[in-house]
C-alpha cells in the first residue's frame, strides 16, 4: 500500500528508526490478503483476459495462413511427344487457383537425359523463379543456360547455379504422366546436388545445416 | 532531467558511460533559454516560412502529377520471360548492393544484414554520439560519416539507375554490327561479361574494349571452346557466330 | 461697453442668458443643448459583430480549456536564427497529409482483388473526374515524401538536434522513417502492374532470407507460400489502416516533443551571455566579468 511504502522510504531517507505501519481495522495476525490487493489482482486478471480475448483471435487470424496448406494441384501441360531431351520447352500453367492471371507461372520442361545420369523416362520441370530473389529467369537456347535479368544469376542446363548471386539451383515441379499427357504438380526445391527438399523461398540456402536455419514451412508439400 | 539528477546524487553509475556531464546539460539549457529569449514568436514568423514551404511542396506534387502523369504499365504477369524487374528509385541503392554482392554466401548479408545494421545504427545514434558539441564543423567524425553515407547512397542509387539488364546492350554501334549486337545480347553473354553499361562484371572479363586486347581469331576461339566455366557456343549457326565475332572485334 | 470693465465683476449687470461673458465665462463647447446621439441600429450591430470572435473563443474555451494550450503553442518563442532548413519537418508533414487525402479518394474507387485491381486503376485514370491527377499526386507524392524525410533527417543530423534532451524525438523520427518505407513497400503492390508485381515479389523474398523466422515472415506477408488471393488485401489493409494509424500516433508524439522541448538554434550561433558583475569571491579567483566558472 502506498501509504506504508511512503512512510517506510521516508523513514529510511531521513534516518529515523522504522515504525511498523498501522494495521487496517479488522486486521488479524497472519492476514496476507487485503481488499486493495484483491481488487488489484482482479483488475489485472480481468483486464488481461479482456485484452487477450480481443488480440489473440485477431493475431491468430493474421498468422493462420502460415499453417494452411492448399489442395495439391496437378495440371496437364502437353502431350508426351512434345518434349525433348536436349532443350527445354516453355509452358504456362496455373499454380494458384482463383486469382486469374496472377496465379499462373512459367515452367521449362524436358525429358530426363541419360547423359546427365538422370532416371530415364521421367520429365524434368524447372521453375522460372530465380533462386536469388524470385525474378523471372529465361532459358537461352544458344548458351543452354538460364539467365536472370535482375541481378545477373546464371544457371546451367540442369538448373544448377554457375554464376551470380543465386544461393541454390532452380526449383522444380513434380511431374507425372497421365493418359499420354505430362502433368506438373506441386513445387519443390533442390540442394546444390539436385536432391529434392521441401519448397523454399528464394534466397534461402538448402541442404545440411541450412535445413534448420531455414526450416521447412507447413504450407508447402512434401518433396518427391 | 530530474531523474538523472537523482541518480547522479545517489552516486549510481550508469552502465553505458557518462555522455554529457550534468554541467554540460545545464549549460546547454541555459544557453537555449537565452537564444529563445532573443527569438521571435512561432506565430506568425516561423509559421509563415512553414506555410510557404508547404505551398511549394503541394505545388511540386501537383506539377509532377500534371507533367509526368500516372500511366499504368502492362498488367502483372508472372509467366513473363522478357520483363526486367526494377524497384522504385528510392530503393535503387539496395538493388545495386544486391547486384554487386555476387558470392551466394554473402547474399543474406546484403539482403538482411547490412540494412538491419544500418537501421540499428541510425536508431541508436543519440546513445553513442553523446558529446555536447553540435556545430558540424567541430564534430569531424559525425560530419564525415554523414557525408560519406550520403555519397555512398547517391552513388549506389546512380549505379542502380543506369545499370541495364543483362539481356540487352545499350550501345550505339555502326549498322553493320547491329545484328552481331543482337546475337550477343540474346546469347546470354551479358550474364558473365560487362559490355558498356550492361551485363555483369563477373565471372567473365569485361568485353567493352576486348578488340583492343585480343585479335578476332582469339575471340572466335574463346567463343567456340568455352574456356573454364564459360560454356561453348559452337552450336550457334555459323552466320550468327560470324555476326557475333564481327561485333566483338569492333569493340576497341 | 468698455466702462463695464472698470466695474468689478460681481457688481456688473448679469448678461442675458445664452450670450456668454457671464461670471463663469462662455458656455462650455461640449454643453449638450440638443438630445444626445444614440447609436443607430446598424452601428450597434457592427459593434456586437466585432466582439463575436472573442465570444466564440470564450464559448469554446469555457468548454474545452483549449485556448491556453493553443496560445502557448502558437506564440511560443523559437530561438534566434531559425532559418528555412527548419521548414523541412512541416514539409514532410504536408506531404504525408497530401498522401493521406489523395489516398482516401483513391480508396473510394480501388478494388483490392487480384483480378480487378488493375482494371479499377485504369478506371480511375480514364473515367473518373480528376482521377489521373489524384492518382499522379499520390504516386509522385510518395517520392516527394521520401526525399523530404531524408532531407529532414539530414538537417537534424548535421545540426546535432538529436542530442540532449531530444534523443527520444530522434528515435521516434527513425521509427517514422521505417514506417514510411513500409508504406512505400506495401503501397507499391496495389496498382498490380508488372513493375509493382515483381518489385513486391523481390521485396517479400528479401524478407524471407532472414534466418529462422524469414520463411515464416514471407508466408505471413503473402498469406501463404505463393502470392495468392489474400496477399493483395493483406497489403491493402496494412497500407490503409495499420501503418497510417501508427504513423499518425508517432507524428503526434513527435510534434508534442517538438513543441515541449522546442527546436534547436542553428549550431553555429552562440548566445550572448548577459553581462553581470562577478561576486567578489570569484573576482579573487580571476574570473571573467560575465560570471563564467573558473577555467
Amino acid at each position: 500500500m502506498s501509504d506504508e511504502s511512503d512512510k517506510q522510504n521516508g523513514a529510511e531517507a531521513s534516518g529515523r528508526p522504522e515504525r511498523p505501519a498501522p494495521e487496517p481495522p479488522g486486521y488479524f495476525e497472519g492476514e496476507s490478503m487485503t481488499r486493495r490487493k484483491a481488487f488489484t489482482v482482479a483488475v489485472q486478471g480481468i483486464g488481461g483476459l479482456a485484452g487477450a480475448a480481443i488480440v489473440l483471435p485477431a493475431v491468430g487470424f493474421a498468422v493462420a495462413p502460415i499453417f494452411h496448406r492448399g489442395k495439391e494441384r496437378w495440371e496437364a501441360v502437353g502431350p508426351v511427344n512434345d518434349f525433348v531431351e536436349d532443350t527445354y520447352r516453355q509452358v504456362v500453367f496455373t499454380e494458384t487457383e482463383g486469382i486469374g492471371d496472377a496465379g499462373k507461372t512459367t515452367a521449362y520442361i524436358r525429358r530426363s537425359s541419360e547423359q546427365l545420369e538422370e532416371e530415364p523416362g521421367k520429365f524434368v520441370a524447372v521453375s522460372n523463379r530465380c533462386a536469388h530473389l524470385g525474378c523471372p529467369v529465361r532459358f537461352v537456347e544458344a548458351a543452354g543456360n538460364f539467365i536472370c535479368p535482375c541481378h545477373g544469376g546464371v544457371y546451367d542446363f540442369q538448373g544448377k547455379r554457375i554464376g551470380g548471386p543465386p544461393v541454390r539451383p532452380l526449383d522444380q515441379f513434380q511431374t507425372r504422366v497421365r493418359a499420354g499427357q505430362v502433368e506438373v504438380g506441386p513445387r519443390y526445391s533442390v540442394t546444390s546436388q539436385l536432391e529434392p527438399v521441401r519448397a523454399r523461398d528464394p534466397g534461402e540456402f538448402t541442404g545440411g545445416v541450412w535445413e534448420y536455419l531455414y526450416p521447412p514451412r507447413p504450407s508447402t508439400f512434401p518433396p518427391p | 532531467m530530474l531523474c538523472t539528477q537523482a541518480t547522479e546524487d545517489a552516486g549510481m553509475r550508469r552502465p553505458w558511460g557518462s555522455g554529457m556531464k550534468p554541467a554540460d546539460k545545464q549549460a546547454y539549457l541555459e544557453e537555449y533559454e537565452l537564444l529563445k529569449k532573443k527569438g521571435k514568436p512561432f506565430f506568425p514568423y516561423a509559421v509563415l516560412k512553414d506555410s510557404a514551404m508547404m505551398l511549394a511542396v503541394v505545388g511540386v506534387i501537383i506539377l509532377m502529377s500534371v507533367i509526368l502523369g500516372a500511366e499504368q504499365g502492362p498488367k502483372a504477369d508472372p509467366t513473363t520471360t522478357t520483363y526486367v524487374p526494377r524497384p522504385e528509385w528510392y530503393f535503387f541503392f539496395l538493388f545495386e548492393l544486391l547486384r554487386v554482392i555476387k558470392p551466394p554466401e554473402l547474399v543474406p548479408i546484403a539482403t538482411i544484414g547490412i540494412p538491419t545494421i544500418c537501421m540499428v545504427l541510425l536508431l541508436l545514434l543519440p546513445f553513442y554520439d553523446r558529446g555536447p558539441e553540435r556545430n558540424p564543423i567541430r564534430r569531424p567524425i559525425a560530419t564525415t560519416a554523414g557525408i560519406l553515407t550520403i555519397i555512398a547512397m547517391a552513388y549506389l542509387t546512380f549505379l542502380g539507375a543506369t545499370g541495364g539488364s543483362p539481356t540487352e546492350i545499350e550501345m550505339e554501334v555502326a549498322p553493320q554490327y547491329e545484328a552481331g549486337k543482337e546475337v550477343v545480347a540474346g546469347a546470354g553473354c551479358l550474364a558473365c561479361h560487362k559490355i558498356g553499361e550492361n551485363g555483369n562484371n563477373g565471372p567473365g572479363p569485361e568485353l567493352t574494349h576486348i578488340a583492343a586486347r585480343i585479335p578476332r581469331a582469339a575471340i572466335v576461339r574463346s567463343v567456340e571452346i568455352g574456356p573454364g566455366i564459360m560454356p561453348s557456343f559452337r552450336d550457334l549457326p555459323p552466320k550468327k557466330l560470324n555476326e557475333l565475332a564481327d561485333f566483338l572485334s569492333s569493340l576497341d | 461697453m468698455k466702462l463695464d470693465s472698470l466695474i468689478p465683476a460681481p457688481l456688473r449687470k448679469p448678461a442675458k442668458p445664452g450670450t456668454g461673458n457671464g461670471s463663469k465665462g462662455p458656455a462650455p463647447a461640449d454643453l449638450k443643448t440638443s438630445p444626445p446621439e444614440r447609436p443607430s441600429d446598424a452601428q450597434r450591430l457592427g459593434d456586437r459583430a466585432k466582439d463575436a470572435p472573442a465570444d466564440v473563443l470564450a464559448w469554446v474555451d469555457q468548454r474545452t480549456a483549449a485556448t491556453g494550450f493553443l496560445t502557448g503553442m502558437l506564440y511560443r518563442k523559437v530561438p534566434k536564427g531559425t532559418n528555412w532548413f527548419y521548414t523541412l519537418g512541416s514539409a514532410t508533414l504536408i506531404a504525408f497529409i497530401a498522401q493521406a487525402l489523395t489516398g482516401v479518394f483513391l480508396a473510394m474507387f480501388y478494388t483490392p482483388s487480384t483480378t480487378q485491381a488493375y482494371a479499377s486503376i485504369a478506371h480511375i485514370n480514364n473515367d473518373v473526374f480528376l482521377g489521373q491527377l489524384v492518382h499522379g499526386m499520390h504516386k509522385w507524392g510518395s517520392s516527394v515524401m521520401v526525399i523530404l524525410i531524408f532531407l529532414h533527417m539530414g538537417r537534424t543530423f548535421f545540426f546535432g538536434a538529436y542530442k540532449y534532451p531530444r534523443e527520444l524525438n530522434w528515435v521516434i523520427g527513425v521509427v517514422l522513417l521505417i514506417l514510411t518505407m513500409t508504406m512505400a513497400f506495401t503501397g507499391y503492390l496495389l496498382p498490380f502492374d508488372q513493375r509493382s508485381f515483381w518489385a513486391s515479389v523481390v521485396s517479400i523474398n528479401i524478407n524471407g532470407t532472414g534466418p529462422v523466422v524469414g520463411p515464416y515472415l514471407s508466408d505471413f506477408l503473402r498469406a501463404g507460400p505463393e502470392l495468392g488471393a489474400t496477399t493483395l488485401s493483406r497489403f491493402y489493409a496494412i497500407h490503409m489502416l495499420l501503418v497510417p494509424g501508427a504513423i499518425i500516433a508517432m507524428i503526434g508524439a513527435h510534434m508534442y516533443l517538438v513543441v515541449k522541448l522546442g527546436t534547436t538554434a542553428p549550431p553555429w550561433l552562440k548566445a550572448e551571455k548577459p553581462k553581470v558583475a562577478a561576486p567578489v569571491s570569484q573576482l579573487d579567483a580571476g574570473v571573467e566579468g560575465n560570471g563564467a566558472a573558473p577555467q
